[in-house]
């Protein structure tokens, strides 16, 4: 996490050279409906020490735009448009062995469900330092003894005894530290974590969020975390992408965010969560919703994607794609409406439809 | 007030470990290890627990899915394992099921008519007015559209399949509604929705709902009372408002302190964190517990959070163990029992220094 890292030396927002730049991403499938884009021009940047939240539910081609930077589409999916530049290489432009070569080694990920990303038949030891045994040659020993300086940095107790130990002999939150010291082996330099925490107890994602802000703070490693959980957004990021239907719809850094959002979308997001403090108390027997649910990337809405489910929406957000747009210094938005939606006040132009 | 639709009386759940070739019980899972909770009418009581604390098999047993090992449900003051065959499969209607997983709950050969229906057919019951009408009542009541009962769950989203679960459920007309996990799969957006119909249908209906979830927000917002599990116990019952704004057992304290607040200033407000062991204030300005929950096989003794728990070594009265773990001896060798401790007699906590805790009057 970052908390750390600003204290000790607040760093310029956008000064500083990203690690990770991705411009205008569009990913297509095919399925049998005809091509679906997942993701239609996503940019977003990641600098050292940072942390990115990519939020959004599920559909919003959230994880696609990840898989796309790490090369691991299925093959089903293609990148139509776009680059991911690490410090100046275009990844997306890479043949196929040569994206490889990079993505483990200066990008790495941890996934969501670290039971099936493990290899159940080897041992934890032999899965950590496979890659190490690969690509740099390590004897036996040098990778156990590597594999045992990775436990113990992710603080896996008892590490000399564990390394030899099978993925089911672990629990979710030691499995989830086993995923995090493998994607830290070769010493990435952006670390990409997709719903890390989302499988695990509250009381361990605590502990396994601050494992990973620790180790951040200490590498000054570029983290990018996918996440669905406004609450850990919160607790961890730096900057916000917020993503609806393929797209960014509001991107800014985490405090400005939350104090005032620029889209609809957001706010209501914002709106809805139910809090532990007590604070809905007054409208408790009714939680803000957004009416119907996020459309399916096959069937799209015309305009503003969402416009069929806006408190705002006018007779331009059905026709007219809002652009991604800036209402206020390092704050974007996707509304054609987003001054009025960070002034909280209702849009100037017609009356409301709906 | 003391109108229970359902009460459980130290229920217990174990599940034989067999090993060898006599397939010889060796070990218990203790699941569910004595719990007693009362249920009153028209109100919410909310579960909350980790994975494996047992909130799940305890809801299971409560419809009828698990026999317990030991122990009593009562619906509406009738034991249920006293009654004939046919008196449990008519006391079984009033206490009904809401699954998690709206994507294996239904099945996909039956349209949704036939699923929401089916519990007519089980109960040879036909409804006034005939099955079909009946279920387009039911539909309809949860926000679905009549006319859609001939088609297939898999043409529905995920909030709409939760939709089509609480319709079955809600078909035999029953008095308690169990509710486990039941928006912990769908979208934020559509959670909400789901929340609120719950909450609509409580009103309109006067149901009493047992509502399991990890979700400690979700449960705040929907539940009157509440109840905290730990490896098969439960460590803290009380009204919603107590327990959430004075917690007093050391793990609903770190339970409630390790959900993420959807609020950056908390975490700017709390500081940087030091980088230091992990015991006390964490990321979140909150307590971070060490390690995972204890396998329910072989629970620790005396007090099953003993292990885990950061107040203890922080006691007076602690004693190093073998384990080079400070914790008083009376954690170790004793149970504590369920009891109020503060002034609110509804409020019951199963902590040995209970008191000690709402003197110090640690903030969760």
């Amino acid at each position: 996490m970052s908390a750390p890292s600003q204290a000790a030396a607040p760093q310029p927002v956008a000064e500083e050279t990203p690690l990770l730049e991705v411009t205008d991403l569009a990913v297509e499938f095919r399925t049998a409906e005809g091509t679906v884009r997942a993701v239609d021009g996503l940019s977003y940047r990641v600098e050292a020490g940072r942390t990115l939240a990519i939020v959004g539910e599920s559909g919003s081609g959230k994880s696609v735009s990840s898989l796309a930077v790490m090369g691991l589409l299925p093959p089903t999916a293609r990148v139509t448009r776009g680059s991911a530049r690490l410090a100046g290489t275009d990844l997306l432009a890479l043949r196929p062995r040569q994206h490889r070569a990079y993505c483990g080694e200066r990008v790495a990920m941890v996934f969501q469900d670290a039971l099936a990303a493990l290899n159940p038949v080897h041992t934890v030891g032999y899965q950590l330092t496979e890659a190490l045994r690969a690509r740099r040659g390590l004897s036996r020993a040098d990778a156990r003894a590597r594999a045992i300086e990775l436990l113990d940095l992710v603080k896996v107790p008892n590490a000399r005894a564990r390394v030899k130990e099978y993925p089911h002999q672990f629990s979710g939150g030691m499995r989830q530290r086993v995923m995090i010291a493998s994607a830290l082996a070769m010493d990435p330099e952006v670390l990409i974590a997709d719903e890390p925490t989302t499988a695990l107890d509250v009381t361990v994602q605590a502990q396994v969020l601050q494992l990973l802000a620790e180790i951040q703070a200490e590498r000054r490693m570029g983290l990018v975390l996918i996440t669905h959980d406004l609450g850990v957004v919160a607790g961890v990021a730096d900057d916000v992408t917020v993503m609806y239907a393929g797209r960014a719809v509001e991107q800014a850094p985490v405090g400005p965010l939350y104090a005032a959002p620029a889209h609809p979308y957001t706010r209501a997001l914002l709106r809805s969560i139910p809090s532990t403090a007590g604070a809905d108390r007054g409208t408790r027997r009714r939680l803000p919703v957004i009416p119907g649910r996020p459309p399916s990337p096959a069937a799209r809405p015309s305009g503003c994607p969402f416009h069929p489910r806006c408190d705002v929406a006018q007779d331009l957000c059905r026709t007219e794609v809002p652009p991604l747009t800036g209402p206020a210094p390092a704050r974007l938005s996707a509304c054609h409406f987003a001054a009025d939606v960070l002034a909280n006040r209702p849009p100037e132009t017609g009356g409301t439809h709906e | 007030m003391s109108d229970a639709v359902l009460q459980v009386r130290e229920l217990v759940k174990h599940y034989p470990v067999r090993r060898g070739l006599l397939r010889r019980s060796v070990a218990a899972v203790k699941a569910v290890d004595g719990v007693s909770l009362t249920l009153e009418r028209g109100r919410t009581l909310g579960l909350v627990g980790e994975s494996g604390s047992g909130k799940s098999t305890l809801a299971r047993m409560l419809v009828g899915i698990e026999a317990p090992t030991s122990g009593q449900v009562l619906v509406d003051g009738e034991d249920v394992s006293r009654l004939s065959r046919a008196g449990r499969k008519q006391l079984r209607r009033d206490v009904q099921m809401v699954f998690q997983d709206p994507y294996t709950s239904l099945n996909p050969r039956m349209s949704v008519g036939e699923i929401v229906g089916e519990p007519f057919a089980i109960h040879g019951i036909d409804p006034a007015g005939g099955r079909r009408a009946a279920v387009g009542e039911l539909l309809e009541l949860v926000g679905l559209d009549p006319d859609h009962a001939s088609r297939y769950p898999h043409q529905f989203s995920g909030g709409q399949r939760q939709r089509v679960g609480i319709a079955r459920a809600l078909a035999l007309r029953p008095k308690v509604l169990v509710c486990d996990e039941p928006v912990s799969a769908l979208d934020v957006s559509v959670q909400g929705q789901v929340i609120n119909l719950l909450e609509d249908l409580q009103d309109e209906l006067g149901l009493s709902y047992l509502f399991v979830a990890h979700d400690l927000g979700v449960v705040r917002h929907i539940a009157h009372d509440v109840a905290v599990m730990y490896l098969g116990r439960l460590v803290e019952q009380g009204p919603e408002t107590d327990v959430y704004d004075t917690a007093q057992h050391p793990y609903t304290q770190a339970l409630l302190s390790a959900v993420p607040v959807p609020d950056p200033a908390v975490r700017l407000a709390a500081g940087p964190s030091t980088g230091a062991p992990t015991a006390q204030p964490g990321l979140l300005g909150g307590i971070v517990l060490e390690g995972d929950p204890p396998s329910p096989v072989d629970p620790p003794s005396g007090c099953p959070f003993h292990t885990r728990c950061w107040l203890a070594p922080t006691l007076p009265e602690a004693r190093a163990d073998g384990d080079g773990r400070a914790v008083p001896e009376v954690c170790v060798t004793d149970v504590p029992a369920l009891a109020p401790r503060g002034a609110a007699a509804a409020h019951a906590v199963a902590c040995h220094f209970a008191r000690e805790l709402v003197a110090t009057g640690v903030e969760a």
